[in-house]
Order: C-alpha cells, then structure tokens, then sequence
C-alpha cells in the first residue's frame, strides 16, 4: 500500500513539474515576460568574460558558460553525446570544419529566421560556413585567414625576395637551403587541418553538394595540384619534418632553422609564446598567391551553435549575435582569447591596429584584417570531417617516412571519406 | 543449486526433534533466506555496484551494436535508428583497419607478456631469496615504483626520448655512427612494448613475490633437507607452488595489452605515421567521434568477447595442467 501511495506522488509530482517546465518552454515571444530565461554554453576558448559582461547588462537572459576540453580534444564528443541523450545545452562552441557534422547528427536547430536582419555583419563566405544550402544554424565568432609568418633579418640578410607566389616561395626554399645548408623554408604541412588551408586557397573542394546529394572530390585535379606541390618541396629536401605543433618544430622555429611559417592567424600568439628567443625579428607577410589569382586560405575558427533542444532559440541567437559584433565582447575576445573576429563590426575594432613588438612593431592583424576578405568563397566542409581528417592525417604523417605521398593521403582521404558517407546512409554522388 | 544452504554450511543433523512437525524442506528454506539476509549487506554493495557499472553498459552497448543510422539525401535533418542485426559485426570483420589493429595488439602481446613476465618472476624469486634480505625494502619500492607513475606521464616522458629530433639517446647513438629511429613504422611497436614493460614488470614483481612469501618456511626447509637449495629449489618448488599468481598476473596482462590506448595515442605527438587505428581501442574512439556509435559498440563488443575468451581459454589450459 505505501509503496503505491509513493508512486501516486511521485506521478504527480512529474506531471507537475511537467506542466510547469512546459509552461516556462511554450513559445518564443511568451517566455521573455516569465522571469530570467537561462541559457547554457559550452565551449573552450575563452568566452568566460564576455559572457559574464553579456549578463551584467542583460538581466532578463542568463548565459551560464561551462567550459569543456577543447572539440579535437573530447569537447565535440561531448556534445554530441549529451545531443543524443537530450541533455545538450542550448549553445555550443562549434568549429567550421565539424559543423556539417553536428548537423548531420541532427544536433543543431535552425536560426535562420533570427540571423537574417543581420546578414550585413558578416562577409558572405563565413555564412557559409555556419550551413549549408542558404541556411543557418550558427552564429559566426572568429576566423582563421592565412598569412605568412617569416624571419625578416633572415631573408634580408641572405638577400632573398619575400615570395609573392607559390612559385617565387619554391624558388626561395632553394635560396634558403643554399645560404645556410641546416636551415629550410618551411615546416612540412602534415596537420590536415593546415593543409586543408592550402586546398582552401586555391579552390580544391573537398565537398560539396549536388541537389540531394553529396560530392567528394579530394582526388580531383585541382587537389593533385596542391599536392604535388608540397611533395614536391619535401623530394628536394627544401622543407623540415617536424611533427605538427610539436615541441621540436618550435624549437627549430625559435633557433632560425626554419625561416617562414604559412599559417593562420591564431598561430601568431602560437609563434610568439613558443619561440621567444627569435622576439622581433618576425614579420608578417600576405599569403604567397597561386599565379595571379588573387585568393587566400583560411583555417580554423569558429561559431557559436544552438543546439536542437534549445528552448530559447531566438534570446539564445540574439546573446550569440551581441557576443560576436558588441564593441566591448569583441575587445575583451581579442584581448583575452586573441580571437580574430569574424563580423564586420568586430574587424573594425580598434585592438586589431595595435603594433605587435614581436613582430617587430608591425601591426599585423591589420594585414589579417585586409586579408579576410580575400579568402576564397567557395569551400564546403563535409558531414564525415572526423573520418575525413583522421584519414588524411593518419597518410599525411607518412610523408616524413616516405611510407606514402601527398597523393596517397589524398586518395586514401577520399576513400575514407565516400566509405563513411555511404555506411552512415548519405547519398554520394559519383 | 540443489543443495540447501551454501556448500560450507553443514546442517545440524536432525531438525525435527522436539515434536513440531515441519517438514525439513521448509526449514532449510527458512534458513536459506535467513542466511541471505544476513549476507545481504556484505553482497549488496557489490553486486548493485557490478550490475550499474559492468552488466547495464555491456547490456546497453550489445543492444547498441545491432542497429545502425539511416539517412537520405543531405541527410543534415539527423538520422533514423533501425535495426541492423549483425551488419556491424559484419562491417568489422571486412574492416582490414580494425582486424590490422587487433593483429598489432597480438604482436605486442605475443612478445611483450612473456618477457615481462619472465622478468617479474625473476625479480620476484630474487627478492625473496636470501641473498637481497637487507636491501629487500629499496629494492621492491624501487621495482614497484614506474607502476605509481600514470601510465600517460610515463608514455610522455618516454616519447621525449624516442623523438627523433629531441632524444638525447638517438643523438648520442648518432653521434658515433648509429643512426637510429624508435618511431618508425617497424620499431613502434617495439617501443610500446619497451613502455609497458618498464611501467608493468615492477607490479607484476610485486604479486608474484607476494605469492612467493605466503609458501610455508617449512616447505622450504622440508626441500632443503632433501638437498634442494637456490636456484633448484626456486625452479622446482617456488615456482610451481606460485603458478596461481603467474597465472593471474598472466590474464591480467592479456587484457591489458588487447586494451592498449594511453601509450601509442601518447606517443602519436611525435610520430605522426601511427594511425589512428593503431589499437582496437584506438579505432573504436575514432568511429565514437566519427558519430558511429553502433560501430563503435559492435568493435567495443567484439574486443570484449575476446579478452573474455581469452582469458577463459587460459584457465582452462591451466586448470588441465594443475589436474595432470
């Protein structure tokens, strides 16, 4: 008898608190007028103070950020898994590159509707990074536009030109190796993330999508092209092997063994903190340009997503809007996380003029600024980039051994990547 | 279970003597209950605790591993769970990655286990025998003392050695002609097997040598009398009367190098040619993070039935040889 009465109770007490959480979850425009509205985030980089000022002059949405180990880490992971279960918070930190991927684990909900008024603040290219076919379902935060980083003193000293093109940079790693026979030009691009800004760059698409269906294409000439030209600098030994991001490539990079680096922009404070000894003899140089074709790489960066569950999309997109163009969360990204911004609004932030001493005294993020808009429009990540990357890394990291070639990671990429589309139930089109 | 009452319980020999007619059947059944009431306490909190942690996941990951995400099209509205029966088995069984990284964690095994484990005994019979009774306390934190550092720091600290560009050994062997490379695809597996024999003998020393000391002094001396002393007397009676615990420390390193993970994801940073399908653990993870969940079960079940038949095989072959 008194374990039915508990039941009784506890049945009420659900249904009650039922009716109750759906009253606070029914519609858009009614949940404003009932009290605070509570959204969680989670992410990784560094949002904490922007989203504690958000809430200082917001009183009537509460953002409550928890941070995670970062995507690549456990952080994606996490999310998807909490997606699944139906206990995701309303936004997450979403990188580009996997976006496609929360989408096709149907983790993120539609926001296009809200984003529209503000399509002005960012350039069209991001966009499409945030969705696919028009849609949105994210709010852009930071990008990761391609420059060259190089030894100034070096190169002058040895009297060799700052390459323009991919062209002049090859015939420049050949002037490097014979001024100093130890020394190289470049670190080989063996993280597929990097390299996939060099693909980036000069218009070899991974994916895409033809009507109902998906296309991979990271065997196609264009890509053949991008490869050769790095297998090409690695067969005459113009170029250094070091594991990506390692501790021995920063090491070379602060000795002067390595005289350039053609990287993204977040890898200027990476530069800066992990090769101190080579401090203001850095320069900052635009991305060499494949013949005249006037386009840069980007890679990396990210958005904040609002995930399917999220109860309050609309409040949720307006904090991620206010995160990514407020004058004060974009000066407080840039100083605290040295997020590069996205929005117009953002790029316009006066903290991006500053001098950088380690570069000696250039102002560099203003050659990022004047670069972003240059980056190539037209890049599709796919809804498989973990099987895609964790392909291209596991060929890539066989260069250096000379267990393969650039070609070979590509087709084995390609391969991995049609394979996982198909079992997971994607249509690919030939 | 046709016996009343657990088997080291003797019943009293006659319960129905003081004239109330019960039937025996219904006693024993009283006391049974009785007893398990008793026992409860002591059982509850381990069997609740194997039930949420062991039998629920495995329930849950089976379950998991026979049905697979259908999509269509774009696929980006998510994706529908249908029954798939044994479609990821069969997957897994043509996966030449996934069977390629079970094959590697054989290879280690093969020649890891017995090395490590024919060097713990010999340390362990050491340590027990007379000759390191005063330094016997160094010695055995000494042994013991890689197995107290987390496995990751170990593996971090010994990539810094196997870097090709960072090891301070590569360049001392280099520097007089020896140009060597512990990260390359033929040595790795060697190395991990350097790892885990550096971090595990030491643990496996200490079982063994705590088998070692539980044998009867007389035993021993019994031995002695007879003309059996060192290292005769360690092989043909130390070692046979410690077999339990090699056994175990046997079992225990089966499982332990079929689920290999924080050494070769550790070692990756500074070789980059090991795949991210290096071990079985390795490849489930990938397909976890790739979104393929039922995938990721049906290898997670396939390499637990393994590790589960394995071990049963080597009890059984050891239990034959103890009746012989």
């Amino acid at each position: 008898m008194e374990r039915r009465k508990a039941r009784l109770a506890a049945a009420a007490i659900a249904v009650a608190a039922s009716i109750v959480l759906a009253g606070c979850g029914g519609g858009n425009s009614a949940s404003t007028s009932s009290g605070p509205v509570d959204i969680s985030f989670w992410g990784w980089a560094k949002y904490d103070q922007a989203v504690a000022l958000w809430n200082q002059s917001h009183p009537d949405i509460h953002v409550k950020w928890e941070g995670l180990p970062s995507g690549g880490s456990s952080g994606y992971d996490k999310m998807l898994t909490a997606a699944k279960a139906g206990t995701a918070p309303c936004l997450a930190q979403v990188g580009y590159e996997t976006l496609p991927t929360f989408l096709a684990a149907g983790a993120l909900r539609d926001i296009t509707q809200y984003v529209k008024p503000q399509h002005d603040e960012f350039p069209d290219w991001v966009w499409k990074n945030v969705g696919v076919d028009g849609k949105a379902y994210a709010v852009p935060v930071d990008t990761g536009p391609m420059a060259m980083y190089y030894r100034a003193d070096l190169f002058k000293n040895a009297g060799i030109p700052v390459p323009k093109t991919w062209q002049d940079f090859a015939t420049a790693a050949a002037k490097v190796k014979a001024a100093n026979p130890a020394d190289r030009i470049m670190n080989l691009p063996t993280d597929p993330y990097l390299y996939s800004g060099f693909a980036w760059q000069a218009g070899a698409a991974w994916f895409g999508t033809k009507g109902d269906s998906w296309t991979v294409s990271m065997d196609s000439a264009a890509n053949t092209e991008v490869a050769s030209y790095w297998q090409g600098l690695f067969s005459q030994d113009l170029v250094t092997t070091y594991p990506a991001s390692d501790a021995s490539f920063y090491s070379a990079l602060s000795k002067g063994q390595i005289w350039a680096e053609v990287g993204a922009v977040w890898e200027a404070s990476l530069i800066r903190d992990n090769a101190g000894d080579s401090s203001g003899k850095w320069a900052v140089a635009p991305m060499p340009r494949w013949g005249t074709t006037d386009a840069v790489g980007n890679s990396g960066g990210s958005s904040t997503a609002v995930m399917k569950d999220c109860k309050y999309p609309k409040e949720a997109t307006e904090f991620a809007m206010w995160m990514s163009t407020n004058t004060d969360s974009v000066s407080n990204l840039i100083a605290t996380g040295g997020l590069f911004p996205a929005s117009k609004s953002g790029l316009a932030n006066s903290a991006l003029d500053k001098p950088q001493d380690y570069y000696g005294g250039q102002p560099i993020y203003q050659l990022f600024r004047d670069e972003s808009a240059k980056v190539n429009p037209n890049w599709q990540w796919g809804p498989v980039m973990n099987d895609t990357a964790a392909a291209l890394g596991d060929g890539l990291g066989k260069v250096h051994t000379k267990g393969g070639t650039f070609q070979d990671a590509l087709s084995g990429a390609q391969k991995a990547s049609v394979s996982a589309l198909q079992t997971q139930g994607f249509t690919v089109a030939k | 279970m046709t016996s009343r009452g657990p088997p080291w319980y003797a019943a009293p020999a006659n319960p129905s003597t003081d004239g109330v007619t019960v039937s025996s059947v219904t006693i024993g059944r009283r006391r049974r209950l009785r007893e398990l009431r008793r026992a409860a306490p002591f059982v509850l909190p381990f069997v609740l605790l194997f039930i949420v942690v062991y039998l629920i996941p495995t329930g849950y990951s089976i379950a998991q591993s026979l049905f697979k995400e259908q999509r269509s099209g774009l696929g980006l509205g998510g994706a529908q769970t249908v029954f798939a029966g044994f479609g990821n088995y069969l997957r897994a069984f043509q996966d030449s990655a996934f069977i390629g990284s079970l094959g590697r964690v054989a290879f280690i095994g093969v020649i890891q286990v017995p090395v490590m484990l024919g060097l713990a005994l010999f340390f362990a019979l050491l340590l027990d025998s007379r000759v390191t009774t005063p330094g016997r306390r160094f010695f055995r934190i000494a042994y013991f003392l890689p197995y107290g550092l987390p496995g990751v720091i170990a593996a971090l600290v010994w990539s810094f050695l196997y870097a090709p560009t960072l090891s301070p050994v590569t360049r001392l062997l280099s520097s007089v002609g020896v140009h060597v490379s512990f990260v390359s695809d033929a040595a790795l597996p060697f190395s991990i097997m350097n790892i885990l024999t550096w971090a595990w003998t030491g643990y496996n020393t200490i079982l063994i040598f705590a088998a070692l000391q539980a044998i009867p002094e007389e035993t021993m001396e019994a031995a002695a009398l007879d003309g059996c002393s060192g290292w005769k007397a360690a092989l043909l009676i130390k070692v046979p009367l410690v077999r339990p615990a090699l056994l175990l420390t046997l079992v225990f390193s089966i499982i332990g190098t079929f689920q290999l993970y924080n050494e070769p994801v550790t070692m990756k940073a500074v070789a980059p040619n090991l795949e991210s399908t290096y071990t079985p653990m390795m490849a489930a993870l990938r397909a976890l993070s790739a979104n393929d969940f039922n995938y990721a079960a049906a290898q997670s079940v396939v390499l637990g039935a393994l590790i589960c038949v394995l071990s049963v095989l080597v009890f059984r072959f050891s239990a034959k040889r103890v009746d012989e």
